[in-house]
């Protein structure tokens, strides 16, 4: 009994150190940058240059979400703060919350002020703010330290008159100052986004983040999961976990389910996502991970969303949504409540169901098929007009709904026959 | 050896100078002649004591020179050849509270002492004097220990006594001898007769009548003083510092008469020296506002039409001073003045000045004789060279320097003197004549990396200072002469200055201890702010009130950041602040990496090559700049400007708003010089406006100085340039309006650009306008009474062919062996081809360079020097150009996951079979499955599908609707189906989809 507790204690501690790993971003991208051809040395490369050499830059940092963008600019920045302690201040804003010209002045105006122990007026207009900015683009070049801003989002801050990102473009090159501009954008046509006077005025560095090859994937992997030897953890446990972990690893079995959960999307925020699960369903009792664990949280990655809301569907929901089938596969391309209601009632006339329903009754439950987006609206136009005159579609393919008939347990079998004619 | 008229030396550090006597030293001669006159009564004073006393006492009761503020008690390193001036610093206020009982004990025993009683005896007995020659210092002293006091007093009242007490002395100290009044006489005399050149002539002789008057008024006034017991203050001109704290005092120390009796004259050299420190530090710790209040008292005193008389270049002793200058000032009386400033200096081996070559240690600054060395030098070596001694030292050897042959005393140069902190030098920032006749100037000091409170930092340069934000008023009589503070440019090229050059590439605020670099425009602004102020101030009359004063000093003292209050704090942000605080700004150390970083080639081209540096010439513009020049000139010439407007248009980046600011730096630099009518010059730029509207507020600030709400702007620039009303006399000049990004001024009724440019048609309104924007047809698409106004004259910009690019290019690139000449023709090829846009050539040699530095330093960490030549070359500039212009979309295609590469290969298969660009998800996923079944791949389910082109919706490789559309969802290709065939034709885990592509 003691002996289960002391163990079930130390794959808890396990659990939570892998746990923590897993939410830090700094202790995932840390082994990926040696190299000279990964990004992290380059966008080091360039933003220490540019605060040794005083000069300005503009880079934009592109890929797919979840590929580490931000993650590798925070690991380079915390890096170059330490080296240069004084001389860099960071400005971040973020493109959903600061996409207004007005309010993104505004805060980086704040930002600026508290850097420097400023008194900040929350009323300041547009006009004192970007001046302000400017002088401080200045006074902080006049002192050798360089204003680096984070432009999260940066494909809502290049939409319409882009007035921020000219005047901060603008005044880099014209006043002697010391600035880095970083766009984070997952759209890799950002570039042409930005106006004409702007792009002219950015400098282009392009960083592209893509996904990591296989090999790197493993490695990744281990990387993660595998304890440490000289931790907390008592030698003998983290080393038969690391035993336990390589042949899972070597598994044919997991690499495939690997690939599988991979497929679809390839990047190491998604991999960590899964890998997270994975480690959240580690029995305790055993302390180990296993091939299982993984399986679980693959399957529970893959759910077939409108199967699942099929099992909540009413019988006459059922009926309604055959119908719609019945119509598309008599190559009726649009249809519309009273166009489902004349089959339902000829499938009622031909078959004589004891399912029917009042037209008021099978409105609530078109209208709740509706909001289950079991159906949907084929075009945005005529929102005026009621609801049963607009044309719908279903958004369910035929396989599917055949799927979730037969998981349906009070299915009259009617319907099953009607499908398959 | 070599010139045998030109004596010079040379050091090389980081760039060689020659030495030649300057020809103000023959001048100088003159001054210090007529110095050591008026000085003879401080030179008898002297003499009594012991000559060799005075340094080491002297040092004795120093303190630090630092600001008030200043907690820390710093110890900066005492370097070699100074120390008196770098010793610990204790806190300031504690060591000026030990330092007051010391000087009046000494002040006491001094008297006993009776060292200059004959002096004493002759001031009694003609009981008048006119202040000494030194008044640029004495008559700081007693000012500056006033807000000291005051400062203490607030805190510890009882030290209050004690600071009075002090401030008596020094205030009986002040006047000096019958014969320094003479010669301070017959020097007015002369100075007034003769010596002011420039200035406004005919305001000036007024002015200086007004002064004499002045000196009337000024005995009038006196005798108020009198009575109160203040013998010394008889006769005394009318020293508007000294008056301010008389009147101070008067109000503070009602029995001060007494106690300035009771310490009559101190004189001993130590209370002298002391004081003179503490003056130092007064002196650093006179503001400019404190200046501007004294000033405002002695217009108080004496009603009316009293004003300073401002000039712009003053010729005194002998020598001629400017705004602008920089000069040595004493700092103590007894040293600089006796000693024979020496023209040149000294070998420091044979102790002679002799007519030989000299060669400057790079370490000691110390001149050799090139035939007094061992071995004795044939020609000044290149680089740098450093001394035996120096060397020795280096190694850690004892090294004696030669002694000086007996009776000989070695003559420091000024500096030597300057930097071991026994002279200060300051730069002039105003000069003018007091209503006594007194010349003055306000001065901003310079200081030595010693006594900044980082103390001297490894990469200072020997002849490095500082240059403050700390201004004084001194009287021109300290002036000893001029001295050379070069910006790092002009010092590089400076060879033949003489001794007296210094480098300044910093300032350094006293306030926050902290450095910023010197921008290079800086200079003439600053000096007009100053000048603008105190005319301003000068010219303001206010009635007196006792109240008033208090509350001026307050509120001086909080402009001043004196002390950083916190209740009185304005938002940094906002313009009623005027940004306040945003001098906080600044380093606390010079980081290191700045100064002693050599450039290599590669990094001194990517300076060269980028944005924000000003090129020396602008090449390829040439016909379209002079066709400004003519429009400007004509317009500014003409009487009559009628309808002046020029439009200029073309694509971005090819030097519209370049041209236009360098025609009017060149007609800028002709109006100085004189050619051409003065004109005001207004930029304003489309883009940089909260609404099109703000353009007038910023407009008539720009011209006025004011700021209006845009309604109440557009009603005076209304007034001004429609109906001809002028505002003050300076609105006469012809103005021109630059206006950057026109088209971003468009509104809907178009009423701002309408009234921008009906303004230049109006008859009197002297307007010019010239617009800058990218479209060629702009006033095409205008309502046709704009268009009529503006379309007349246009000029266009076009798009850089590629000789003109490469030209560009290498033009920056001149001297800088770095890139491959194929390898700049390849980038304005390339750029000429695309867009012709400048920027983006320099750009893309930018990170051409950038890249072959990142490829040079990683070979160089890894494996030791493969790369031969750090030059750029074809294959960087190539990167650079793929960087920036490809989109990068193909690569992530290449990355992308499995299934999101067999969405793409049915798209474009899609595509193929339809014809039809759109496509819905169902149908694609009829097509997906299809793909899947046939080549053995399993169907994820429709929801996985959906999420697949969603997360390629969200890169924009394809353009797709919202999810929630799901199978009516529209999908479309955003890039070439060739691309995606590109991309995806060789993939190695799924080589079957070759097939559909």
């Amino acid at each position: 009994m003691g002996r289960e507790k002391e163990k079930e204690k130390l794959s808890e501690k396990a659990l939570n150190l892998l746990r923590s790993r897993l939410s830090d971003p700094n202790f995932i991208f840390r082994p990926l940058p040696d190299s000279p051809d990964s990004n992290y040395s380059k966008l080091k490369f360039i933003i220490s240059t540019s605060v040794t050499e005083a000069c300005n830059n503009s880079i934009l940092l592109l890929g797919p979400r979840g590929s580490g963008k931000v993650a590798v600019l925070e690991l380079v920045l915390s890096d170059l703060l330490q080296q240069y302690p004084e001389a860099i201040s960071v400005i971040r804003l973020n493109g959903l919350l600061h996409s207004d010209d007005n309010c993104a002045l505004k805060e980086i105006a704040r930002q600026l002020c508290m850097e420097h122990q400023l008194l900040f007026s929350k009323v300041a207009s547009f006009d004192d703010n970007s001046q302000f900015m400017i002088a401080m683009l200045r006074e902080c070049g006049l002192a050798h330290k360089t204003i680096i801003f984070v432009l999260d989002e940066f494909d809502f801050f290049a939409q319409g008159k882009q007035r921020l990102l000219y005047s901060l473009l603008d005044a880099m090159q014209s006043v002697n100052s010391q600035a880095v501009v970083i766009g984070v954008s997952c759209r890799l046509d950002v570039d042409q986004l930005l106006e004409k006077r702007v792009r002219s005025r950015f400098s282009h560095r392009k960083l592209l983040f893509l996904s990591p090859s296989k090999e790197d994937t493993e490695r990744f992997i281990e990387h993660i999961l595998s304890l440490p030897m000289d931790s907390s953890l008592p030698h003998n446990y983290a080393a038969e976990f690391n035993g336990r972990l390589k042949k899972l690893l070597s598994d044919e079995r997991f690499k495939e389910l690997i690939d599988t959960y991979l497929s679809f999307n390839f990047t190491i925020g998604h991999l960590v996502r899964f890998l997270f699960q994975a480690v959240s369903y580690m029995d305790l009792n055993a302390g180990f991970l296993s091939l299982g664990n993984f399986k679980t949280a693959l399957s529970s990655n893959q759910r077939q969303l409108k199967l699942e809301c099929i099992r909540d569907c009413s019988v006459l929901e059922l009926y309604m949504m055959v119908c719609m089938k019945r119509l598309e596969v008599k190559e009726q391309a649009s249809y519309n409540f009273y166009s489902v209601m004349t089959e339902y009632k000829s499938i009622h006339d031909s078959f004589q169901t004891s399912d029917y329903y009042a037209a008021n009754v099978c409105l609530r439950a078109f209208e709740h098929l509706l909001q289950c987006q079991l159906i949907s609206f084929i075009d945005n136009k005529g929102h005026n007009q009621s609801v049963e005159f607009r044309p719908v579609k279903l958004l369910i393919s035929s396989a599917e709904l055949h799927q979730g008939l037969k998981s349906y347990q009070q299915c009259p079998a009617i319907l099953l026959k009607l499908m398959d004619r | 050896m070599g010139g045998k008229d030109n004596v010079s030396r040379q050091f090389t550090y980081p760039l060689k100078t020659t030495h030649r006597p300057l020809p103000i030293c023959k001048t100088l001669k003159k001054k210090s002649k007529i110095a050591t006159k008026s000085v003879t009564f401080t030179k008898q004073q002297y003499t009594k004591m012991p000559t060799e006393t005075p340094r080491k006492q002297f040092q004795s009761p120093k303190k630090p020179k630092q600001s008030p503020n200043n907690v820390k008690s710093q110890s900066s390193t005492p370097s070699i050849h100074l120390s008196p001036q770098t010793p610990q610093l204790p806190l300031r206020r504690s060591s000026r509270r030990s330092l007051q009982p010391f000087t009046s004990e000494t002040v006491d025993e001094m008297l006993d002492l009776s060292t200059p009683r004959k002096a004493l005896e002759d001031l009694d007995g003609i009981g008048k004097c006119s202040g000494n020659n030194r008044k640029g210092s004495s008559v700081r002293t007693p000012r500056a220990p006033k807000c000291k006091f005051n400062e203490e007093d607030r805190e510890i009242p009882e030290m209050g006594k004690v600071g009075e007490g002090n401030g008596v002395v020094e205030d009986a100290f002040c006047p000096v001898s019958p014969e320094a009044l003479e010669s301070k006489k017959t020097k007015k005399g002369l100075s007034e007769e003769g010596s002011v050149k420039m200035g406004k002539s005919p305001k000036c002789k007024l002015n200086e009548d007004l002064g004499k008057l002045g000196e009337g008024n000024g005995d009038v006034v006196l005798p108020e003083k009198r009575k109160k017991g203040l013998r010394n203050e008889e006769g005394v001109k009318t020293r508007k510092s000294l008056r301010c704290k008389l009147s101070e005092e008067e109000r503070e120390i009602p029995d001060l008469g007494k106690l300035g009796e009771a310490t009559f004259f101190p004189v001993s050299p130590q209370a002298l020296e002391s004081k003179k420190r503490k003056k130092g530090e007064e002196k650093r710790a006179v503001t400019r506002a404190m200046a501007t209040r004294s000033l405002k008292k002695v217009n108080k005193e004496e009603k009316k039409g009293r004003k300073r008389v401002y000039y712009k270049k003053v010729v005194y002793d002998g020598g001629e001073f400017e705004v602008g200058d920089d000069v040595y000032v004493k700092r103590r009386e007894d040293a600089s003045s006796d000693d024979e400033v020496p023209e040149m200096e000294e070998c420091r081996v044979c102790f002679k000045v002799g007519r030989g070559v000299m060669i400057e240690c790079d370490d000691c600054l110390g001149g050799f004789h090139l035939k007094c060395l061992t071995p004795p030098l044939k020609e000044v070596p290149d680089g740098d060279w450093v001394c035996g001694f120096c060397q020795a030292r280096k190694l850690g050897k004892d090294v004696e320097f030669p002694k000086p042959p007996e009776g000989k005393k070695r003559v420091r140069t000024l500096r030597e003197k300057l930097l071991a902190s026994d002279l200060w030098a300051a730069r002039i920032e105003s000069l003018w004549k007091e209503v006594d006749g007194s010349y003055w100037f306000r001065g901003r000091w310079y200081i030595i990396p010693e006594e900044t409170a980082s103390g001297r930092q490894p990469h200072n340069l020997k002849r490095e200072l500082y240059r403050t934000n700390d201004f004084a008023d001194i009287e021109m009589e300290s002036i000893i002469r001029h001295c050379n503070v070069m910006s790092p440019k002009e010092y590089a090229k400076a060879n033949d200055q003489g001794d007296d050059v210094f480098l300044c590439e910093y300032e350094y605020d006293i306030q926050w201890h902290s450095f910023k670099r010197l921008a290079e425009i800086d200079n003439d602004e600053d000096g007009e702010c100053a000048n603008g102020d105190e005319d301003w101030n000068s010219c303001k009359e206010d009635d007196s009130g006792t109240d008033e004063d208090m509350e001026y000093e307050e509120e001086n003292e909080r402009n001043v950041h004196a002390r950083p209050s916190t209740t009185h704090q304005l938002a940094a942000n906002s313009r009623k602040g005027r940004f306040f605080g945003i001098q906080k700004v600044g380093t606390k150390m010079i980081p290191e990496h700045v100064r002693c970083h050599k450039q290599t080639e590669l990094e001194r081209a990517k300076a060269t090559l980028l944005l924000a540096t000003l090129p020396k010439s602008l090449p390829c513009r040439n016909k379209e700049m002079e066709e400004i020049t003519t429009f400007v000139k004509g317009a500014i010439c003409d009487d009559q400007c009628l309808g002046r407007c020029l439009y200029i248009h073309g694509v971005p980046g090819t030097g519209k708003t370049m041209s236009v600011l360098a025609v009017m730096r060149n007609i800028k630099s002709e109006v100085d010089a004189g050619s051409i009518r003065p004109y005001c010059f207004v930029e304003v730029n489309g883009l940089k406006l909260a609404a099109p509207e703000n353009i007038y507020t910023v407009i008539y600030e720009a011209l006025t100085g004011h700021r209006v709400s845009w309604k109440k702007a557009l009603q005076l620039l209304n007034e001004r340039f429609s109906d001809g009303k002028k505002i003050s006399k300076g609105d006469d000049r012809p103005c021109i309006l630059l206006i950057d990004e026109l088209d971003l001024l468009v509104t809907r009724n178009q009423s701002v650009l309408y009234n921008i440019l009906d303004w230049p048609t109006k008859p009197h309104s002297k307007l010019i306008v010239i617009g800058i924007a990218n479209t060629m047809d702009l006033p095409e698409k205008l309502l046709p009474r704009i268009s009529s106004r503006m379309g007349i004259q246009r000029l266009c910009f076009g798009p850089y062919n590629y000789q003109q690019l490469q030209e560009i290019i290498s033009s920056r690139l001149k001297g800088i062996d770095a890139f491959e000449k194929q390898a700049v023709e390849f980038a304005s090829r390339k750029v000429a081809a695309i867009s012709g846009d400048a920027r983006r050539a320099l750009e893309i040699c930018r990170r051409a360079a950038e890249i072959a530095d990142y490829n040079m330093k990683n070979q160089i960490s890894s494996v030791n020097s493969s790369r031969v030549k750090d030059v750029v070359t074809m294959a960087d500039v190539d990167a650079a150009i793929q960087e920036m212009f490809q989109a990068p979309h193909v690569q992530v295609m290449k990355s992308c996951s499995k299934l999101s590469k067999i969405f793409l290969t049915a798209m474009v298969y899609e595509l193929y079979k339809t014809g039809m660009g759109e496509t819905t998800f169902e149908k694609l996923a009829m097509t997906f499955s299809c793909l899947c079944t046939s080549n053995g791949e399993a169907f994820p389910g429709w929801d996985t599908l959906l999420k697949v082109g969603c997360k390629l919706g969200e890169c924009r490789i394809i353009l797709c609707e919202a999810g929630d559309r799901h199978m009516v969802q529209k999908l479309q290709l955003n890039f070439p189906s060739d691309d995606v065939a590109f991309a995806l034709k060789d993939s190695k885990d799924l080589p079957w989809l070759a097939k559909y592509l």
